[in-house]
Formats: structure tokens, sequence, C-alpha cells
């Protein structure tokens, strides 16, 4: 039984986050000043079901947290009550022959990734290290990287978040301990509500742990560069080397201006001021070096391609996954980037484009299904540009960084069409009612 | 019939007349099935121990049909149960009495090859099979290769997130499928997703993948397409003990391989297989293993012989691998034979569907052969390997008095082993009506009320292929009642936020 005394979470005292909605919360708060954020501090789920109940009873929305460094992504939250879950730090187990691991949510991802490289294993979906690019100091948790759902290059071979979440279990906004999924990878029994946890930003539950596939490391990796290709044409090299049976396991497109600011992790490459394009081919060192040879004569049409291996492949590949030519320390640091989905094959129309309309810079990751959109900084980071483009082409465009007053002006969200968007309201409220979680992060109309 | 489906709506049956006129209003000639004869396809899937003949069957041919369909059962609360091909194992298109059985096999247009975006658009109705012979001529192919995929529809494997034996590293339907055309049970056509890698918004198109029918009623499919793996050799491996097979399948996975496919096969099975299509088994091992290597030929045959190595070691004690296609098919003949091949030792057999962790596989044998002693029935055991995959094919006779009920019994004692051992009730099949009163083995009552909350989204009048799935059927409004907290706060003096 809960007694006042007993009262196990860590409140913490901070400034206001929320910058939009600070005149206009929702409902009536005992708070003295808006000034004031309380951050809940749980250490288990039972802390977590206890949180959200009381929230639910004081109607008092939640912002749900792991380690903040992601919070920069998304809408200001009508809420300044912080439920902090970094304490659900623990694995729970990790077995490498089962191909899986088990942790809360709370555990830094820095540090789960070195316990299974330490088995040659890995996230194959290469999760993306959004601080570079945002900004913010190394960190973030297991669940912010399944709730970001964030992909790095090698998504369109090996799927995303969204793939190799097997199971979790969470708190739903009806303040309920609930689990889904399981601990094996085949498993079809029940909805899979996994599906829709990763890529929500904690807006359906709040994930206390989760079951997730891990994947051997390849034992080798080759990146063949081609220079100088236009954004046109390398999408069909791309095109050309993802429709081979080379096995091409990442394929992205730095235009020459990518290169303007010194970049990590391109080191030589960008010495020559060309386009790059590259396509990495991963497995047994025998079948990378042939599978390379192979795929540079396919490509000899659209110029001789050099060749990197390992540790040079290896560190390009970050540069890209983590988007370093946009990151918030560079030359175009102070530019609001855009994350554009779209068909593979429309990416370099798509591109080019809204380069040229606004003056921006891109970068193609998925060969050319995804776009990094660096833009000169405006009042609505070219939002109305962005969307008329993607949506001509089939894409959706999130924006992953810019000021705040930015993010008052344009939905950071992909607006869907009016049926999705009901369909979607309707699913949200099946995890939460009354919207305590993370209110407000999806939608601007939320809190306006 | 052992289970109970929804109690039919009296008031239904009675205008059975007046419904089965306004869906030919609807779907015009002969897209209405309304006479017993003719409706009696229909009245069982792939379960076939569970017949029901449905009270009308239409056959609509254009997304616009099925939505004025739907818009009608929902404005006059009428159930309506889906079904592609009909090839479902867990009962999943099993009719209603009261119910329109909605077919789309009238949805077999490819309508969209689209190469430099790899991938193909298809109506509901196009087999498994069929998209794959589609693209073959580019070299693609579609990955997920249920063991039906000649006659299953690629509708009904979004509806079950169906597997197969390449699922192991291509993955299952689910990571194979970029977007849909659904028509929700109110009628409303929705356009989930398309040719990009990933949706904006919830992934409403990874919750409808497996949802089994019960969420809306799909019109067309996006699915991504490969280019087909330059080659393929199988080592087929037998050992002495089953444990030993088991150790082998763990060190493979361990050593970074993961096969294009790996299966095994326990003694029954093997000689069942063996007098059936004589591939050549041996029949003195415990289990065989089949282990798949597929890619380039330089890695293909790079990885045979580091899995041979990894054999070797685990105590095999016979060891064969296939130097040309008519070989390797000859290995796989046996495999993709067992059910038959069971059907013919045994007048009748269930299938069952379980998956467990792998180092579970020696006990959950250990477990099966206990079981087997206890309900004095036969069972053979195939086993999808490299994911835990587990397919006990129990024996029976269901024309010996309490043989069905005992087989049923064994069956869901072996489910219940697998959720033991820290597995799942269903792989591959599905839930649908036959694994669906052991859901609470699995899933607590506050679990499945969150999944049946997800459907009221979907299907508020809970309409949609009712009696699957889910054990207990709530109304929706009960489901979205907050139970503890209005005025009720279990902690009246919690501290500020």
């Amino acid at each position: 039984m809960f007694m006042r005394a007993s009262w196990r979470f860590r409140i913490c005292r901070g400034s206001s986050l929320d910058r939009c909605h600070a005149r206009n919360l929702p409902f009536a708060l005992n708070l003295d000043t808006r000034s004031v954020v309380d951050t809940l501090k749980v250490r288990d789920a039972k802390d977590v079901e206890e949180v959200v109940r009381a929230a639910i009873a004081n109607e008092q929305p939640l912002e749900i947290v792991g380690h903040g460094s992601k919070r920069g992504i998304g809408h200001a939250m009508a809420t300044n009550a912080v439920l902090d879950v970094s304490a659900l730090n623990a694995v729970t187990s990790y077995e490498p022959n089962e191909l899986i691991i088990t942790v809360q949510s709370g555990a830094p991802l820095a540090d789960v990734l070195s316990l299974i490289d330490a088995k040659n294993q890995q996230f194959a979906f290469e999760p993306v290290d959004t601080a570079p690019l945002l900004g913010t100091a190394p960190s973030g948790t297991i669940g912010g990287m399944i709730a970001a759902g964030l992909a790095g290059p090698r998504r369109i071979r090996a799927g995303g978040a969204r793939d190799h979440l097997l199971g979790a279990h969470a708190v739903s906004g009806f303040g309920d301990s609930f689990k889904t999924g399981g601990r094996v990878v085949k498993n079809v029994t029940g909805y899979d509500l996994c599906k829709l946890l990763a890529g929500s930003w904690g807006t359906l539950s709040v994930m206390t742990e989760v079951t997730l596939k891990v994947m051997p490391k390849p034992e080798a990796e080759r990146t063949l560069l081609l220079r100088g290709l236009d954004d046109a044409v390398a999408n069909k090299a791309m095109t050309a080397a993802l429709g081979s049976p080379f096995d091409v396991s990442a394929a992205a497109h730095l235009p020459k201006s990518a290169f303007r600011a010194k970049t990590d992790g391109l080191g030589d490459l960008a010495g020559e001021g060309e386009a790059l394009t590259v396509l990495r081919l991963e497995g047994i060192t025998a079948s990378a070096a042939h599978r390379a040879g192979s795929l540079r004569e396919l490509l000899a049409p659209f110029g001789t391609a050099t060749l990197i291996e390992d540790t040079a492949s290896a560190a390009l590949w970050t540069t890209i996954r983590d988007v370093l030519p946009f990151a918030a320390g560079g030359a175009l640091g102070a530019w609001p980037v855009w994350r554009i989905v779209c068909p593979p094959a429309s990416g370099a129309v798509l591109g080019t484009q809204l380069a040229r309309e606004t003056g921006g810079e891109v970068i193609y990751d998925w060969g050319g299904g995804l776009i990094w959109a660096a833009l000169p900084p405006k009042g609505d980071a070219h939002g109305p540009a962005v969307r008329a483009r993607a949506n001509a082409l089939g894409g959706h465009a999130t924006l992953i960084r810019a000021p705040d007053d930015v993010r008052c002006n344009v939905d950071v969200f992909h607006p869907q069409a009016p049926g999705i968007a009901a369909l979607s309201e309707r699913v949200r409220a099946s995890f939460d009612p009354k919207t305590i979680l993370n209110r407000g992060r999806l939608t601007r109309s939320a809190a306006e | 019939m052992a289970i109970m489906m929804p109690a039919s709506d009296q008031a239904v049956l009675a205008r059975r007349a007046e419904i089965v006129a306004a869906l030919r209003a609807i779907v015009p000639g002969e897209g209405v099935i309304d006479t017993p004869a003719e409706m009696r396809a229909y009245e069982s899937d792939g379960l076939t121990a569970y017949r029901q003949p449905p009270m009308v069957v239409v056959l609509p041919d254009t997304t616009e049909q099925v939505s004025l369909i739907l818009k009608y059962c929902a404005g006059q609360g009428i159930k309506v149960v889906p079904r592609g091909s009909g090839t479902s194992l867990s009962g999943g298109a099993l009719p209603l009495e009261d119910g329109v059985l909605l077919g789309l096999g009238k949805f077999k247009r490819i309508r969209e090859i689209d190469f430099d975006n790899r991938v193909v658009v298809t109506e509901p109705g196009v087999t498994n099979l069929a998209i794959s012979q589609a693209v073959a001529h580019a070299g693609f192919y579609y990955a997920p290769d249920p063991s039906s995929q000649i006659a299953c529809s690629i509708g009904g494997n979004v509806a079950e997130n169906s597997g197969g034996v390449h699922c192991l590293k291509y993955g299952m339907t689910t990571n194979n499928v970029l977007g849909c055309e659904i028509v929700l049970m109110s009628g409303e056509i929705l356009r989930i997703g398309g040719k990009s890698a990933e949706n904006a918004g919830y992934d409403l198109m990874g919750v409808i993948t497996g949802s089994e029918g019960l969420l809306g009623v799909i019109t067309e499919i996006t699915v991504r397409i490969l280019q087909k793996p330059e080659t393929a050799r199988a080592l087929m491996v037998g050992f002495a003990e089953v444990e030993a097979a088991g150790e082998c399948v763990a060190r493979i996975i361990g050593a970074g391989i993961i096969p294009g496919g790996m299966e095994m096969m326990d003694k029954p099975a093997i000689h069942a297989a063996e007098a059936f299509v004589h591939a050549g088994y041996p029949l003195d091992v415990e289990a065989l293993l089949i282990i798949e290597l597929d890619g380039p030929k330089i890695e293909v045959d790079e990885l045979i012989t580091r899995v041979e190595t990894i054999a070797n070691a685990c105590g095999s004690t016979t060891c064969q691998i296939s130097t040309s296609e008519a070989e390797r098919n000859l290995f796989w003949a046996g495999r993709k034979a067992a059910f038959p091949a069971v059907g013919r030792i045994s007048p009748d057999y269930l299938c069952m569907d379980g998956t467990i962790p792998r180092g579970a596989l020696p006990k959950a044998l250990a477990r099966i052969r206990e079981l087997s002693e206890k309900y004095q029935l036969g069972c053979a055991n195939v086993f999808h390997a490299g994911d835990g995959n587990l397919h006990p094919l129990i024996l029976y006779d269901a024309n010996k008095p309490g043989e069905i009920e005992r087989a049923e019994a064994f069956g869901a004692d072996i489910l219940r082993a697998c959720v033991e051992f820290g597995g799942v009730l269903t792989g591959e099949h599905g839930v649908g009506i036959e694994k669906r009163d052991l859901m609470p083995e699995m899933f607590s009552e506050i679990d499945l009320n969150q999944q049946q909350r997800l459907k009221c989204a979907f299907d508020a009048q809970g309409l949609l292929n009712p009696g699957k799935v889910f054990p207990t059927l709530h109304r929706c409004a009960e489901l979205g009642r907050m139970h503890v907290h209005a005025g009720k706060l279990a902690f009246p003096d919690l501290p500020r936020f």
C-alpha cells in the first residue's frame, strides 16, 4: 500500500521545456509557476504504473524520457511532468546463440552495443546516433532507439527497428502493464503491437522492457566508390546495384556540396571534392571481395569504381548513418534538417528539385529512398516545399532538427491523409485515451 | 464442434433472403452464392476438422464492391468472414452460420511490377508463387515461401504473417510487405504505405500484417522483391541423438552463419518421408538436419565447408552435400512432402505450430515423447530448426471414438510446453480458432484487452471475423473504460507533479 512517506520516485526540478504552449496548457495545473518541471525517476514497471495512474487521475500529461537525447525531435509537449525511465537500465538476459537480447528500456544504447559487440553481434538495422546531428551529448537509451525507430544504411537489406523488436513489456495510458510479442523471432500469436511501439515516439505506451533480435556482425565489408556522378545518374547506379544479385547492404550518394564541411569519416575521400556514390558489400571475406568485383563490372558504365575495406568502409558508413556532413557542430549546423523517405528510384528527382528550390544540401541513403536535407534557415524550415515535393512522389518528411520557434510553425511529422490520421488517432486512443503520454509531441494541433 | 463460436443472430438469419438480394445488388451475376451445394466448398479452410456453412458467400471483384458490402453489413449488423484461398491451418477463414463469407478469389491481377523500386503491387487473390513467377524473368522473387505457396494467396499471407522455410534468413511476410489498400468494416477505403521503405506515422501496415482478418479487408498489397541468390546448396546431416542435432543448430548460428533454411526431422518423420519419396534419407538416425546455404557460389562453397566442420564436431553420423540442383531438390523433397507422407501412415493428423527458443529443442522433444506416451498417440516432428518453429504432427484416427479429443489435448499440452520453455503458441499458422482458447496461456487479460482495444479502433462493432483469435469477446465500450482511477485513486496523497 502506498504511503506518502514511502514515495519512491526521485523528484527533480528544472526549467520548463514547453515553449509553444506555455500560456495555453489544456489543463489547470497546481503548479505555482510554469517554469517548474518535475521529474519522476521510476525504478521498475510498478513505479511506471503508479505514476501513469496518478497522472490519469490528475489529468496530468507526462513526457516520457530516457536520456533525453532525442528530446529536440518533435513538438514541444504540453506538460511539465517528466517520467524518467533511465534507471530502468538492466540487461535482463542476453543469449548470443538465440540471437536475442532482453533489456530494460532505459539501458544505455552504448553499453548494450558494446555488450553485443563483444560477442561479435549487432543490431542489424544500424540505429542512427542522433547526437552529432542534434548537437547533444553522446547518450541515448534502448527505449529511445525503438521509440524513434531511426534506422541506418542497412535498412534496405535488414529492415528497421520495427523488424528487430520481438517483444515488449509496456505500460499503457490506462496505467496497465501489458506485454506483446515474445522472445522468439517466429511468432504470430496475437496482434503484433511491437510494430506500433517502434517509431511511436512514446505516444502509445511507456516501454519498460524489450526483446530485440541481434545478428552476427559480417566478417568483412567492402565499399565501392564511384566519383563525380550527378544525383540522377547516381540514383540509376544505386538502382542497378540494388537490383543486382550481389546482395548490396547499403547504397548512398553524397553530392559534391556535401563535402563543404570537413566531415569525420570522409577523410581523404573528400579530398577531391567530387560527388561520391558508395555501395557496400558485407559477408564472409571471400564473398564480399568477390561480389565487389562483380559489382564493379556491372557498374562500369557509370565509371571505374575504387574500393575501400573494413575500417575505412565502416567509418564512411558511420558518417552517412549519423549524417555527419550536417552535424550541429559543422558548417551547416544552424540549418534545419529534414529526413525524407520516398520510393528509392524517385530520390534524385525529389532531392535535386528540393535543393534547387531552397538552396539547400541533400544526402541520399537507402539507394535514394532516404534523403537527408539541410535547408537554409527559414521560419517554416521550407516545410511547404518539402511536403509538396514529398507528397508528389509518394514520400513523407520529418523535421528532425530545427529551432524551437520553427517547430511551433511547422508540422514536425508528416501530416497524414484524413482517413489514416483518424485511424491513427483511434489507434493511439486505444492505448492512451486520456492522452497522458507525450501529449502534443506528434501533432501541433493537439496543443492548439 | 469442440469450440464455441459466437451465438448466431437469429434476426439476421431470418432476413437471409433480403440480405442475399442486397448483396446481389452490389455484386451482380455469379458473385453471390447461396445454395447449400455450392457453398459447401467454403465451409472450412485448411483446418478441416471444423466445418460450418456460411449464411451466404459473396465474391466481389472490385474494391468498391468490397466497400459497399462491408458498409451494408456494418449498417445491418451482419458479421463478415474474409477468405483468401482458404489454406489457413488455424481456422482463420472458418465461416459463421450468420455471417457473410467474403471471398477475395477474384482479386487475382498483378497491378504493377516496378523493378527500379524492387516492388510488386498486387491484388490479394494472387498466389504467393505467382508473384515470384511474374518477376522470375528478371531474376527476382518474393522471399517468403510458405509450403502452400502454390495455392495460398498473398492476401492470406498478409493476414496470417506467413513464414516458410526461408524466413530464417529473409524474414516473414511482415518484413517483406510495404503497403496496402484496406477496406475497414465501415466501408472506408484507406491506403497505407506504398513503395517507400517505411510509412509515415504509426506502423499500421505492421499491425495489420498477421491480424488474421480481424482488422480490415485488404484489396491491394505492395511487396518487396529480391534478386534470386546466385546459387544454393544443401547438406543433409544425420545424428544419433536429437540433442546433438540441436547443438549443431546452435553452433551454426553461434558461428555467425545464417543459412537460407535449416530444417530438422525426427525419426518418425524421416521414416514416413523416406517411405513416401525415397529421397535417400538415412533410416538409422534419430534426427536429420537439412541445411541450405544460398548466395554467391564462392560464399556457399566456403560456408558448406564450415557447416560440415561444425556438424562433424557435433558428432554427426552421416553427412551428404548436394552437388547438383537435382540432388538439392531431392534432399528437400522428403521434407516438403513430410505432411502428406505422414498422412500416408496415419488416417488423420493434427499439425501443431509452436515456437521455442532454439536451445530448448531437446527439452521440448523429450516432453513431446512423454506426452505421446501419456496420450497413446504417435507423433512425428518436423521443425524449422533455425528459428525454433516446431511442427509436431500428432497421428490419430478420427473414426476411433475419443481419438480426436485426445489428439487435441495432446496438441494443447505441446503448446503449453512451448510457452513454458519461453516460446509462443504459434510461429506461422496463426491463432484462428485452433489456438484461440489457449491464448490465456501466454497472455494475461490485460494483454488481451489491449489487443482487443486495438481491434475496436478498426472495427468498433466487432463484426469482422468475430470468434477468432480472442477467447473472450468484449464490447468496445467496456474495454475503453478506465477502471481504477477516477475518484478511487490508490494514492490520493500523491505528491504534486
